[in-house]
């Protein structure tokens, strides 16, 4: 079967798909790849095709041949999968068994654990759970050499061996292309509620919210803060929320609700707000990250709504505890060029994750990478056949 | 023997002679430049006493800038050298076999604390409980506890990714690393990770971590820091037989509950225990016994511990004793953290083995592991983290019985082997050093440890930086190191 990737279609276009069906299969096609110096284009399900800086791929490989559930069992807490199977299907799985891969990365299910792995993406969970590189337990890969190489094994504690896992986790398929992955899972926990407190959406009130996470005794699954426009989306509010996941036993999600009261009243949210907070941003939007340590999360977001002012459409929401800030701007009349403008200076580290080509070359100007980067490049892809460009100039 | 030596055998560049321990002593100081054989005694092992090796010379730079004078002396004359923190790591790692250790405990500042951010930025010599220590005021501690953490150092946990008790709630040391101020074996400094905001680009911490001293020296180190717990409650529970502990663990990781800590202690470890003075009170008559710790918010904390107890009760704990008060604590804990020490008591040597293997094997493998030391006529007492599947099997004996001594190393390896094939993995936390070498190719296919291979040379292209550990020899192409920086890896 071949697999058609989603996503903005002109970004594949006159490029070959190359389909796989083995992790043997992959090494060949990357082998064939790297002897005639094609540049190959790393494709997951191609839900999110347009992430990253511009990739200057000849032929498109896709992972989705690798697809399914190598090993579970249960009692481990750990789950061994293919690159291409998707989210949905690992949460299915282990949803049986009351278990979860808590990874919840900006799109929907739809995207593969390789190119979550791969592009280290996470989401709001990432307040308790951190980001892939400490769910990952262990990975198989293709190098740009064409060697299939492992990192990890399959169980929770391993430092046998050079790290190579965390070596591939947020490489962006540019040192070797995942195949398979193994996960930590975790068990469900007895209750999981969302709640939302009106906030008044001036960097005082992040600091505020942000200060009494810091002094409490528990660490809420995710607590996001929304702007208006965003809130409208997720929760049907059109005014300014923090959002927050509470999970644990009875007593204490009861103890973590009273602790929170210090914020205003809370209304309840239904669970799939966390889905829309994911999926809220159209196909082609501009979409990129401010951030700083988590104490100066009230300029963050001050520094963020002055770059997103006067734009149409513009969301914005602030993960408290990890002082990083997202703005999703529709790419639509003058936006890009005003952004491109407002991106230059200020004080926050900022983190590009999709933009048209001009933003990126106007606001994240590429520098050429030098020093540990570049060598890791040319020892593991030589040839430069691996997602060249979606990186940075030489990488 | 004269010292220093000019190595006859050691075909670099430029040996290590007494110009260079004269170079070195004027970066230095004389006293910290070592070269005696009695001076060097100390730096001959690690804590695991198998493997002795003598460094031609040891050098203990006290400042930044000293260790990168140091460094690049080194560079300069292409000369290999060994990293070395406190020494307590348990695979050889730390000895240098004829060539420079370059002992970095004096290094013992903490830099900076940011509280309200939970970092704190330390020099590699800090001892891991002195920085839980520094930042107690702000009720705040570093996560990971190796047992030895009253001796070893935050830059010696770097460079093994040390484990510990904690760790199954909190995570390794690779989830505490932020960012990293390294030299490179070649002289360069690089900033890995960030300590401002989110770090873009190659996961160059998670890289580093664990690379046991052969991709340079950290120099500088962010740490993230946790909470103290609001609330802290430890659990005994003792059973008749060590398969009913094994099942109690994996219907209490089951539940949700992530424990704090969650570690077996078998009889052989508990007699040992009890009859040294380290005495917790262990019952000596249980086959095993399960030391539990739930912490966080005291509220719901009481109602996990009630849930802990009863599934223990259900799979057959005889007794679950909940520890009243802190000092009743400490002692159960001490029990657990001093085993290795009191097992010192058996017999004059002590092998720690370090495997992993995927929890619900626990009660197969251990089982297996009886049969091994009942068959080799060797004693294995199992101390270990039984929540994360992490074994230690430790064989005490007599080094100076050949014919046990060899039935030792025989059980050993058939306990690897064991590990291995059931689908674990042949370290958890203690590293690979010298002492696992032989291991490697068990679990790792010849084209991933190329891929090592290549990550070092990236590191360290002329592999001068504890050469001849972590990956064999054979698995690197090309391989030129000399007769004299190969470790021979046969224990002694």
């Amino acid at each position: 079967m071949a697999h058609v990737a989603r996503g903005p279609p002109e970004l594949l276009a006159g490029m070959t798909t190359l389909t796989v069906s083995s992790a043997a299969d992959l090494r060949d096609r990357v082998r064939e790849a790297s002897s005639r110096g094609t540049p190959l284009r790393i494709v997951g399900a191609g839900t999110w095709l347009d992430a990253g800086r511009p990739v200057r791929g000849v032929e498109s490989l896709s992972t989705q041949g690798l697809s399914g559930i190598v090993d579970y069992v249960p009692g481990d807490l750990t789950l061994t999968a293919g690159a291409g199977t998707s989210l949905a299907e690992i949460r299915r799985e282990a949803g049986k068994h009351n278990q979860w891969l808590a990874l919840d990365p900006h799109g929907s299910d739809d995207g593969t654990l390789g190119a979550t792995i791969a592009t280290a993406s996470a989401g709001p969970l990432a307040t308790a759970f951190g980001t892939p590189r400490d769910l990952v337990l262990g990975v198989e890969f293709v190098t740009g050499t064409g060697n299939i190489a492992r990192g990890g094994g399959r169980v929770v504690k391993n430092v046998a061996g050079f790290d190579l896992t965390r070596l591939m986790t947020g490489a962006w398929g540019t040192l070797g292309v995942i195949t398979e992955a193994t996960v930590r899972l975790h068990a469900c926990p007895q209750v999981d509620e969302t709640i939302g407190v009106s906030m008044a959406g001036d960097a005082d009130s992040l600091d505020r919210t942000r200060q009494l996470l810091r002094r409490l005794a528990f660490t809420p699954y995710a607590c996001e803060a929304l702007n208006g426009a965003f809130a409208d989306t997720v929760v049907g509010r059109d005014e300014p929320i923090a959002l927050f996941r509470l999970a644990g036993n009875l007593e204490s999600v009861a103890a973590q609700r009273t602790a929170l009261l210090e914020l205003g009243q809370p209304f309840d949210v239904s669970a799939d707000a966390w889905s829309r907070l994911r999926t809220a941003e159209s196909s082609g939007a501009i979409v990129f990250r401010l951030s700083r340590r988590p104490s100066e999360i009230g300029a963050t977001w001050a520094e963020a709504n002055r770059i997103v002012d006067g734009i149409p459409g513009a969301v914005l929401h602030a993960t408290l505890t990890r002082g990083v800030v997202r703005c999703i701007v529709p790419n639509a009349g003058d936006s890009a060029a005003r952004l491109g403008a407002a991106l230059a200076g200020g004080e926050s580290k900022r983190i590009g994750e999709r933009m048209p080509e001009a933003l990126w070359t106007s606001a994240f100007p590429s520098r050429a990478m030098t020093g540990i980067p570049a060598r890791l490049k040319a020892a593991f892809d030589p040839r430069g056949v691996l997602n060249h460009g979606i990186f940075g100039a030489s990488i | 023997m004269a010292a220093p030596v000019s190595t006859p055998t050691l075909a670099a560049p430029s040996p290590i002679d007494q110009s260079l321990a004269d170079r070195l002593a004027l970066i230095v100081g004389a006293r910290r430049v070592l070269y005696r054989p009695s001076e060097l005694l100390t730096y001959t092992a690690d804590a695991l006493p198998s493997y002795f090796k003598k460094p031609a010379l040891a050098v203990f730079p006290g400042t930044r800038e000293e260790v990168i004078a140091v460094v690049r002396e080194l560079a300069a004359r292409g000369v290999p050298f060994v990293p070395r923190g406190a020494g307590t790591g348990l695979s050889g790692g730390a000895l240098a076999d004829g060539i420079v250790l370059v002992g970095l405990n004096r290094l013992t500042r903490v830099i900076s604390i940011d509280a309200d951010n939970m970092l704190a930025t330390v020099e590699p010599g800090v001892v891991n409980v002195a920085l839980s220590r520094a930042v107690a005021t702000y009720g705040l501690h570093y996560a990971p506890d190796p047992s030895s953490q009253a001796a070893c150092t935050i830059g010696g946990n770097v460079a093994e990714n040390a484990g510990g008790p904690h760790c199954l709630k909190y995570g390794v040391t690779t989830n505490h690393i932020l960012a990293l101020e390294v030299i490179l074996p070649d002289g360069e400094i690089v900033t890995l990770g960030s300590t401002e905001g989110e770090n873009d680009g190659y996961d160059l911490v998670g890289t580093f971590v664990g690379s046991e001293g052969c991709f340079g020296i950290a120099l500088s180190i962010t740490v993230r820091l946790s909470r103290n717990p609001e609330g802290v409650r430890t659990l005994l529970a003792d059973f008749m037989s060590i398969d009913a502990a094994a099942q109690t663990v994996s219907a209490i990781v089951a539940t949700g509950i992530i424990p704090a800590a969650l570690e077996m202690i078998d009889q052989a470890t508990i007699r040992a225990v009890e009859s040294s003075i380290y005495a917790a009170g262990y019952p000596t008559d249980a086959a095993a016994a399960l030391l539990i710790e739930l912490d966080g918010a005291i509220a719901g904390l009481e109602h996990d511990v009630e849930t802990v107890a009863t599934y223990c009760r259900a799979n057959g704990a005889r007794t679950v004793r909940i520890a009243r008060d802190e000092v009743e604590r400490t002692k159960l804990w001490q029990g657990r953290k001093k085993a290795f020490g009191a097992m010192g008591r058996v017999s004059s040597h002590l092998v720690v083995q370090d495997a992993v293997v995927p929890r619900t094997k626990l009660p197969e493998v251990l089982a297996k592991i009886h049969d091994i030391g009942q068959v080799n006529r060797v004693k294995v007492c199992n101390v270990f983290h039984a929540g994360d599947g992490n074994l230690h099997p430790n064989i005490a004996y007599n080094a100076a019985d050949a014919d046990e001594t060899a039935r030792v190393h025989v059980a050993m390896k058939e306990i690897m082997t064991l590990c291995v094939d059931a689908g674990g993995t042949i370290t958890g936390e203690h590293g690979v050093g010298l002492d696992k070498l032989p291991y490697m190719d068990l679990i790792f296919s010849a084209e991933s440890l190329e891929a090592m291979c290549t990550l070092r040379e990236v590191f360290d292209p002329e592999r001068r930086s504890n050469p001849g550990k972590v990956v064999p020899v054979h698995a690197c192409r090309e391989w030129h190191m000399s007769p004299a920086a190969r470790p021979s890896s046969s224990p002694a």
